[in-house]
């Protein structure tokens, strides 16, 4: 009863945050991009670093034994390597007053991509002999139809775009769709488990981020984007529901070591 | 003290369950274990006699998927599943 409380609260807070973080970066774009850019590079300092202790907290809690262990140690150096990526793109904009892409930073998000998909891949190792092809079927669909609005730009492609550029930025939503392929099959393993809202919320996470790499590519190739543009609210939230993921799952395996027994004797 | 035969196999049970949980990791194990308790008012070795018990703490936990950790627990047991109760408790457990 007290963690299906605990778990509606934790859903309204995350709504809540959702709301505020993009009616801020809304509004701070009405007052100009100079605002807009304040607003959001202050956002993603809170938003990055939470991600990063919320996932070193579970990381130390499971230790690096066992599948899970090994997954959520894969998880941390995901996020790490994010929160590097967005510092360095914090240190471009404050320095230069812009940011360069590419950068150093795509290297950084890039190389997260196979942690995150190896933290995946070893959280669902346990339950793999669960997964039927037609599980396979239904993810691989989903994400081969999320990369339809990349192939419509890609066709519709301005050829005086610098395609090394191009292809930097067309890799991030390629690499999202292929870490929502395992996604999309925890969602279908732990349906109406307590861990299936890790992994729900992974998938809009992942959702969000997609949306967002397209949105990007699209503004980066006419030059309009700049810090704290629209298409930034994506990148935020992103973060955020992954934090709330991790922050779910660490109420679900608390660290009960400390935890009294009740009744001595029970142990006899 | 003299053990029986079904305390053995019991506390096999019991090691083969551990397993299973720890190679998922530490505080997978724990939190089965306080859900046991808190719902249950039991251990893990007491499975032994109700493996409904933790049947329905692994769906709570992992939904759909819980039957493939039953099928872990399952191939640890499998050399003694000709055994009477070790072969009742495993198919409770996977009903």
């Amino acid at each position: 009863m007290q963690n299906n409380l605990e778990h509606y609260d934790l859903k309204k807070i995350l709504l809540y945050t959702i709301v505020f973080t993009g009616v801020s970066l809304v509004a701070a774009n009405l007052f100009g991009k100079d605002v807009a850019s304040t607003v959001s590079l202050s956002l993603y300092v809170p938003v990055t670093m939470a991600l990063v202790i919320l996932s070193i907290i579970l990381s130390k809690r499971f230790g690096i034994r066992g599948d899970h262990g090994k997954a959520w140690f894969m998880f941390s150096i995901f996020a790490v390597l994010w929160f590097i990526a967005e510092r360095v793109a914090l240190y471009y904009n404050l320095k230069l007053g812009e940011e360069p892409f590419p950068s150093e930073a795509d290297a950084f998000w890039l190389a997260g991509y196979p942690f995150l998909f190896a933290f995946m891949i070893l959280y669902l190792r346990p339950v793999k002999n669960s997964i039927t092809k037609k599980m396979l079927f239904i993810a691989l669909a989903i994400s081969i139809a999320s990369l339809a609005p990349i192939l419509y730009i890609t066709q519709h492609q301005n050829m005086d775009v610098d395609w090394s550029e191009f292809a930097i930025a067309v890799a991030y939503p390629i690499g999202d769709a292929i870490i929502l392929i395992p996604a999309i099959i925890g969602v279908m393993l732990f349906f109406r488990g307590k861990v299936n809202f890790l992994w729900s919320l992974m998938c809009i996470a992942i959702i969000a981020e997609m949306i967002a790499d397209t949105g990007f590519l699209i503004v980066s190739m006419d030059n309009s984007y700049y810090e704290g543009h629209p298409v930034d609210i994506f990148f935020i939230w992103y973060y955020i529901i992954f934090s709330f993921g991790v922050y779910h799952h660490i109420t679900i395996f608390r660290d009960r070591r400390k935890d009294p027994y009740k009744n001595i004797q029970e142990l006899r | 003290m003299d053990v029986t035969t079904d305390q053995i196999k019991k506390a096999l049970v019991a090691v083969s369950i551990e397993h299973v949980l720890f190679d998922m990791g530490t505080p997978v194990f724990d939190e089965v274990t306080r859900a046991l308790h808190d719902k249950y008012n039991c251990y893990i070795p007491d499975c032994f006699d109700h493996p409904e018990y933790l049947k329905e703490v692994l769906k709570e936990l992992y939904g759909n998927s819980y039957k493939n950790i039953v099928k872990s627990v399952h191939k640890q047991l499998d050399e003694f599943a000709d055994q009477q109760p070790i072969e009742e408790f495993l198919k409770a457990i996977s009903e």
